[in-house]
């Protein structure tokens, strides 16, 4: 076998032979090494610069050795990329409510304008009375509602409500 | 009466052409004549204001004479709140701490005029038709319906004086013919003498000034020239009408003002550097049938603003964009 490969080397080997001796080297990885062996000991000699030493193997190890300096960075990008990923989950559901929203039609449509006002009755009085009656003021100055209704629109912001008690 | 011919023959010229196939002519007339009376028929009265479960009365006198328009409208109920109104500027008490707020409006809408584009818009998003003829505070009134085409915004349903055309009553109706306001007159007296108070013709009294102290915001508006802002998922229906870079009262910078409307009910969105707002809550508000939802986005406060369904403010608030990000 030693004999083979150092014919296949050499390149002395007919097609036929190399055929079969390259199968052999796939097939067994002893003789496989065998093979780069004598590759790394022809490169040595001749000085090559690019002498393929098997330094997988040797990365590999010291990897192993080493496992909590690499794999906090790993958990990290991992993290992130679990983060982005929920996120634009959470967007493509945002935007599925939203879609619904708008395409739903009168029948389902009930069941969320009572969600809506459900959170309505929670959040309602966290605004800040006077900031949003300036901006009440500045909308109702140029919405068409005022063409109609006049000064009486301005009933939203003159009237009591419940975060004034 | 006179005022009623002189509408038909303004609306005649400005809407016939652009309906004159429509077969709502008359539908639409209403409108034209709620809209001429509000602003041009001197009235006083007392009306009831229901939202939110609560009810509540509020007095408003309305003056139109050489001079212009002069109203003022107050709360009968709770702490003082009133508005007093002389053409363009707007007093505003607050409370019972008798500030005195100073609003100038910048809009220079010639009323009573609704524009052609205003009514077509009115015709894309709703069906109207006449409904009841009913008697609210002694007078006899005309019902007329504007129905939605679709949920993105509220029916509408006002009952009109026969002879003025003054809007005695007017209700909102959500998606299942819920009532979301409502004000009707209970009391109301239509032209003749209307008694004239101080405030409303001429200067607020100095005891008055001397007790307040005046925000006078600076009179500069100006129209954007910059697109940095977008709204992207418009409901369907609404058109800008405006979009300007103006003050608002208490703030210190200016903020991005944009303005839809489709035809009865508007929209705006108003944009600011959240330096502005140490304490400012988040969410969704609302006022009747006015919807507020304000979210941050990055740097800026967005704040959405109509007289429309909560997920149609919410719906735009999401959608506003900066340099097309």
């Amino acid at each position: 076998m030693k004999q083979e490969i150092s014919a296949l080397m050499d390149g002395e080997l007919f097609d036929d032979e190399t055929e079969a001796i390259l199968d052999k080297l796939k097939q067994n990885p002893d003789k496989y090494d065998e093979w780069r062996t004598y590759h790394l000991i022809s490169d040595v000699l001749r000085q090559s610069d690019h002498a393929h030493a098997n330094i997988n193997i040797a990365i590999r190890e010291r990897l192993q050795a080493e496992p909590t300096v690499i794999a906090p960075h790993s958990r990290v990008s991992h993290n992130v990329r679990w983060f982005a990923l929920s996120a634009a989950a959470s967007v493509m559901a945002f935007t599925l409510v939203a879609w619904l929203s708008v395409q739903i039609g009168p029948e389902t449509a009930p069941q969320i304008a009572m969600l809506q006002s459900n959170s309505n009755a929670v959040r309602s009085a966290s605004l800040p009375t006077n900031g949003l009656d300036d901006y009440l003021i500045a909308h109702q100055e140029f919405s068409p509602s005022s063409d109609v209704y006049g000064m009486t629109s301005y009933v939203h912001t003159v009237a009591r409500h419940q975060e004034d008690k | 009466m006179k005022a009623r011919c002189a509408l038909i023959v303004v609306s005649f010229f400005t809407v016939a052409p652009a309906f004159a196939d429509s077969g709502r002519q008359v539908d639409i007339d209403w409108l034209q004549t709620i809209a001429f009376a509000t602003h041009r028929t001197d009235y006083s009265g007392t009306f009831v204001y229901q939202h939110n479960g609560n009810m509540e009365t509020a007095r408003i006198t309305h003056i139109s004479d050489q001079n212009g328009e002069h109203e003022k409208l107050e709360s009968l109920e709770g702490p003082r709140r009133e508005f007093i109104r002389n053409n363009k500027e707007i007093l505003w008490y607050l409370g019972d701490h008798k500030t005195v707020q100073v609003e100038r409006q910048y809009s220079g809408k010639s009323f009573p005029a609704l524009l052609p584009e205003q009514l077509s818009a009115l015709n894309e998003n709703y069906l109207i038709h006449t409904a009841e003829q009913a008697r609210i505070a002694g007078f006899d009134t005309q019902a007329i319906v504007f129905q939605p085409k679709d949920t993105l915004r509220y029916a509408h349903k006002m009952w009109a004086h026969k002879d003025s055309g003054l809007l005695l009553k007017a209700v909102v109706l959500d998606e299942r013919r819920q009532m979301v306001e409502q004000y009707t007159f209970i009391q109301l007296k239509i032209g003749g003498d209307i008694e004239r108070m101080q405030e409303i013709t001429g200067q607020p009294t100095t005891t008055l000034q001397q007790q307040s102290h005046f925000t006078t915001p600076s009179e500069t508006i100006t129209q954007t020239a910059t697109n940095d802002w977008k709204i992207v998922a418009i409901p369907s229906g609404f058109k800008k009408i405006m979009e300007v870079r103006r003050p608002l009262p208490g703030k210190k910078t200016d903020a991005i003002h944009f303005v839809f409307s489709d035809g009865l009910a508007g929209i705006s969105v108003f944009i600011e550097t959240l330096g502005n707002h140490f304490n400012r809550k988040l969410g969704l508000s609302n006022r009747g049938a006015i919807h507020v939802y304000s979210r941050e986005k990055g740097d800026y406060l967005v704040t959405v603003v109509g007289e429309v369904p909560p997920r149609t403010v919410m719906q735009v608030a999401d959608s506003v964009r900066y340099r097309g990000q």
